[in-house]
């Protein structure tokens, strides 16, 4: 989340009114920003992840479980004991650490979530790699010893029975809250900073209804059809949202939800990459995309929402509709008549341009529906920026601002990037390329952000360092990725279904290799001696077949492992990739012994050797003796699966069902 | 005699050829794929375009006429006793940033079938032939593999006892001032071996007067280390870094495969009496040397490359 400057928000419709200024100001900070760091050169590799938790209570004899709401303060109990800390520190958990710099925790959108960040950036020497999960243990442990004794911090990205019926948070709160408006979740729910709640109702004023978070139920044996939720209650008359259930909000087959903390409330595994410059942030960025789909099936791990089995396995278009403000004009469900433009996607979705210079890019790959506000393309152009990134941030300036602070209003300040960070931080596409922040040495970068949490340290490590390795593998090999980019569109729908990792095909490029650079030619025999002018050198290009014949439908196991015999594509591989760029690395053995456990983890949820978390979680529902097979998760079952997460990350994993064929044999291959 | 110089070029950007194949540890895949695939692409580049000539060259031996191969002296190079496989364009050599940005590292595969006496000198050319290449004046790892050298087998405490034997300890102590030379001129920074268990390590330590610092390894699994090496290597401050390479990295029957007439040969040598060019008589791989330069704060890959040379008695 942004900072949490404190201010005096501004209500729908009075931010409206002030959007065009933001916007105004936000384009010329953006310039200001781009016209100081697009020179900026020789960056290091600096990058970071981000683990999100949830806070449950939880204790093995007592049925009940909840969520805790006491994130303001464990951050509280944590602020204080850093400052002891860093006077020298007398918390015998803080002292254990040996000089090196404590993670950092921050709030997060839901009252029930913590996020944790490594104190300082990670670099890519191999040891720093082998760094990354001692440290999410650490950030576990510290997050423990400042909670209540029953409190644990869980890597679930959602709570299982959030907004289910009866109590599932601590304390307990009604629903129908002035904020969210839901029939479901309390306004208590969401972080209490102004910030928040704000964005909730601006986002829910702005469309005119609440939004509408609805996942297809998982069909069981006994589970009725068709299904209608259970819990929806049509016969609310406190707020005139309330109507929105009987204006069929919930359709059938359907588990309805109706508050952003629904997607906001998800916990994410993301990662930033500082590039070594602009043209190589760009570059990755591009590169990135296409895995962004690929990533999100392989970590799927939310199968339940609200206390019902759903029928997808990932987060991401919950979200997605969880915070999404587009009106019923902009929808297209009515004409357009006070908004701009037909918007086709939420604000939160996959990215929607490609923005590198790289000459690779085919314009056969972008979307030529593309929205853009061609007035800030104009403005950013007669800034200097070219037009294909200009492009990029005309499609983000589409949006509205939703949270603006009336103090912000009154001058522009130059040195500051609040208006611009006003619009990029609530574009939250799943590659986001973030220019230097004013005011430090740091340099562009670019973040991944479709990964699904996952349940251990181990997990999260293997992932986070994986997408470092592949991004070294992308330079190094100078690898093409490019497909059209709707096709990652088509790609992250794909990676909801259940198992997509294993049942479904993905639109993925069939050769990733840079056409080889050919020698200077001069016809006076041999080589030139390299003086002539280039002009006479070149052979025509290879002429570039159509869009189509480059990429092909895939498997995940044929992405990430590479083509069998028995395939008509030969794609190498992502992990032999990383594998291959390893070789060529001076990596020493413990090193590598750490990295081949990663990879093997990685490679075997790639091929169904091991289940991913949200086949894992099904199977223990599904399998759970009180699940009547009706597609419900009750209290019990819930509690004995959070007891279960608890105990994974807490010396019981022996004793959980199936944990062999979700993390392979309890010990890890390589402790030897 | 002829001194065949054999050279892959950048083989980062040249695509599939370094990809490693699932499966397929230790071996020389990369070497002879990317050798072929250089000499394919110089074959491709420096033939003249259809329109400069009058059909396919004006050589007529059918032996060298493949269809579609040019004759070998568009896109090769003698100079004087050396030839060039393919010629080289050293113009086009350097790296992109300020040497002090790079971690150069080399290795010296010394092969089986050479003459010890001569392997100063045969470091002396790769280490020359790598620093014009890279434009560098300094290499900050040299790791040298001797012949006949491995880990095999399942069990490492017997994979670790078998190397003892293996290779042979008075030639590669004889062949070490070369390299302790280049460490106290400052051309290297840092010495390794290759292939070293933990009782051939401690010998070679006590017998030589600058010590490596880096002992590269190719164990069966990485996480499985011999412990009598672990335990010697934390003793003495070595380094032990995992390698995917295999120690007879070009046996002259490959070597003939890559230069020769078949299918997927170069067409450079003659098969039968009557060859071209003079290139016929007996093949003598004698070392090969691989060179990585890796942006240091990156981690990414620039440049990697081998040059092979050869021997071939008329």
């Amino acid at each position: 989340m942004g900072l949490l400057a404190l201010g005096t928000p501004l209500d729908w419709p009075e931010a409206k009114k002030n959007a065009d200024q933001v916007r105004e100001w936000g384009i010329k900070q953006l310039l200001s920003i781009w016209n100081k760091a697009k020179g900026k050169e020789r960056d290091a590799l600096l990058w970071g992840d981000e683990v999100e938790y949830l806070v449950v209570t939880y204790e093995k004899d007592k049925p009940e479980v909840t969520l805790s709401l006491r994130q303001a303060d464990i951050l509280h109990a944590l602020a204080q004991d850093e400052e002891l800390s860093s006077e020298g520190g007398c918390v015998p958990a803080l002292q254990d650490i040996g000089g090196s710099t404590l993670p950092i925790f921050h709030p997060e959108f839901g009252r029930f979530m913590l996020e944790a960040t490594p104190g300082k950036p990670w670099g890519i020497g191999f040891k720093d790699l082998l760094d990354v999960e001692p440290n999410m243990k650490l950030r576990r442990k510290i997050a423990k010893d400042h909670m209540n004794p029953e409190e644990y911090p869980i890597t679930l990205t959602t709570y299982p029975r959030l907004g289910s019926p009866g109590t599932f948070t601590t304390p307990c709160f009604p629903p129908s809250g002035d904020k969210l408006r839901s029939q479901f979740v309390p306004d208590e729910i969401a972080n209490p900073h102004i910030r928040f709640p704000t964005l909730a109702a601006n986002i829910r004023s702005r469309r005119g209804r609440k939004v509408q978070v609805n996942v297809p139920v998982f069909k069981d044996k006994n589970t009725p059809w068709p299904w209608k939720d259970p819990t929806v209650n049509y016969d609310l008359h406190k707020w005139k949202e309330d109507d929105d259930v009987r204006n069929g909000a919930s359709p059938d087959n359907f588990i309805h939800m109706d508050a952003m903390a629904f997607g906001m409330g998800s916990c994410c595994l993301q990662i930033t990459f500082q590039a070594k410059n602009i043209t190589e942030g760009r570059k990755m960025y591009d590169q990135l995309s296409p895995l962004g789909p690929i990533m999100l099936a392989l970590t799927a791990a939310t199968p339940i929402y609200k206390g019902f089995l759903a029928d997808t396995d990932v987060r991401w278009n919950q979200i997605s509709a969880a915070v999404d403000d587009r009106t019923p004009e902009e929808l297209g469900e009515k004409p357009l008549e006070h908004d701009r433009w037909r918007i086709p996607k939420s604000r939160y979705a996959p990215n929607s341009t490609y923005i590198s210079e790289d000459p690779r890019l085919r314009k056969e790959y972008l979307d030529p529906n593309l929205v853009i506000d061609p007035d800030v393309k104009q403005q950013l152009m007669d800034g200097g920026m070219d037009s294909v990134l200009a492009n990029h941030f005309a499609h983000l300036f589409i949006r509205d601002p939703i949270v603006i602070f009336a103090e912000d209003l009154q001058k522009l300040d130059l040195n500051k990037t609040d208006h611009f960070e006003n619009l990029q931080s609530t574009n939250w596409q799943h590659i986001r390329f973030k220019p230097p922040p004013v005011g430090s040495d740091i340099g562009w970068r670019v973040e991944f952000r479709p990964m699904e949490i996952q349940i251990t340290d181990f997990e999260n490590a293997a992932f986070s360092v994986f997408m470092v390795l592949i991004t070294r593998a992308i330079l190094s090999f100078d690898l093409n990725f490019y497909i059209p980019i709707t096709k990652t569109d088509e790609n992250m729908e794909t990676a909801h279904k259940r198992d997509a990792v294993l049942n479904d095909k993905f639109y993925f490029r069939k050769n990733p290799f840079p056409t080889r650079a050919p020698r200077p030619y001069s016809s006076n025999g041999g080589l030139n001696s390299g003086t002539a002018s280039p002009a006479m050198l070149s052979r025509p290009p290879t002429p570039s077949g159509p869009v189509e014949d480059e990429y092909a439908l895939m498997s995940i196991d044929e992405i990430m492992n590479g083509s069998k015999g028995d395939s008509t594509n030969d794609f190498p591989g992502l992990i032999p990739l990383v594998e291959s760029y390893l070789d060529s690395m001076n990596v020493d053995v413990e090193t590598r012994c750490e990295l081949s456990a990663y990879l093997s983890l990685i490679r075997k949820r790639a091929n169904g050797t091991l289940w991913t978390a949200a086949k894992w979680i099904r199977h223990f529902v599904q399998g759970h003796e009180e699940y009547k097979s009706d597609s419900v998760v009750g209290e019990k079952v819930n509690h004995d699966l959070i007891g279960a997460v608890i105990a994974i990350e807490n010396g019981g994993i022996k004793d959980v069902r199936d944990v062999e064929k979700f993390l392979g044999p309890v010990t890890k291959p390589c402790s030897g | 005699m002829t001194r065949l110089i054999l050279s892959t070029g950048n083989i980062m950007t040249s695509g599939p050829s370094i990809i490693r194949r699932p499966g397929a540890d230790r071996s020389n895949l990369e070497l002879t794929s990317s050798l072929r695939s250089n000499f394919i692409a110089a074959q491709q580049d420096l033939s003249p375009p259809l329109s400069a000539t009058n059909g396919n060259g004006s050589t007529s031996d059918s032996e060298t006429e493949s269809p579609g191969r040019p004759p070998a002296s568009v896109w090769t190079r003698r100079d004087g006793s050396d030839y060039y496989i393919p010629t080289i364009d050293w113009s086009m050599s350097g790296l992109s940033e300020e040497p002090s940005q790079y971690d150069v590292t080399v290795k010296l595969f010394y092969l089986p079938g050479a003459d010890i006496k001569h392997r100063a000198q045969y470091a002396k050319d790769a280490i020359k032939l790598v620093l014009k290449e890279l434009g560098v004046q300094t290499i900050d790892l040299l790791i040298v593999s001797y012949p006949g050298m491995s880990f095999e087998g399942d069990c490492e405490w017997e994979a670790d006892k078998k190397n003892s034997s293996q290779g042979n300890d008075e030639e590669e102590v004889a062949s070490w001032p070369v390299f302790e030379e280049f460490y106290q001129q400052g051309v290297v920074k840092k010495l390794g071996l290759a292939e070293y268990g933990s009782e051939k390590l401690s010998r070679f330590m006590s017998r030589v007067k600058v010590r490596p610092k880096v002992d590269q390894v190719n164990v069966k699994d990485c996480c499985n280390v011999p412990p009598p090496l672990l335990k010697l290597a934390k003793l003495e401050g070595i380094e032990l870094l995992v390698h995917n390479d295999c120690t007879d990295v070009l046996p002259s029957g490959t070597l003939r495969e890559l230069l020769g007439q078949g299918a997927k040969g170069a067409g450079v040598l003659s098969e039968s009496k009557r060859g071209l060019d003079g290139m016929k008589g007996d093949l003598t791989p004698n070392w090969v040397v691989k060179y990585t330069a890796v942006v240091r704060d990156r981690g990414v890959i620039e440049n990697k490359g081998y040059f092979a040379v050869a021997e071939l008695r008329e």
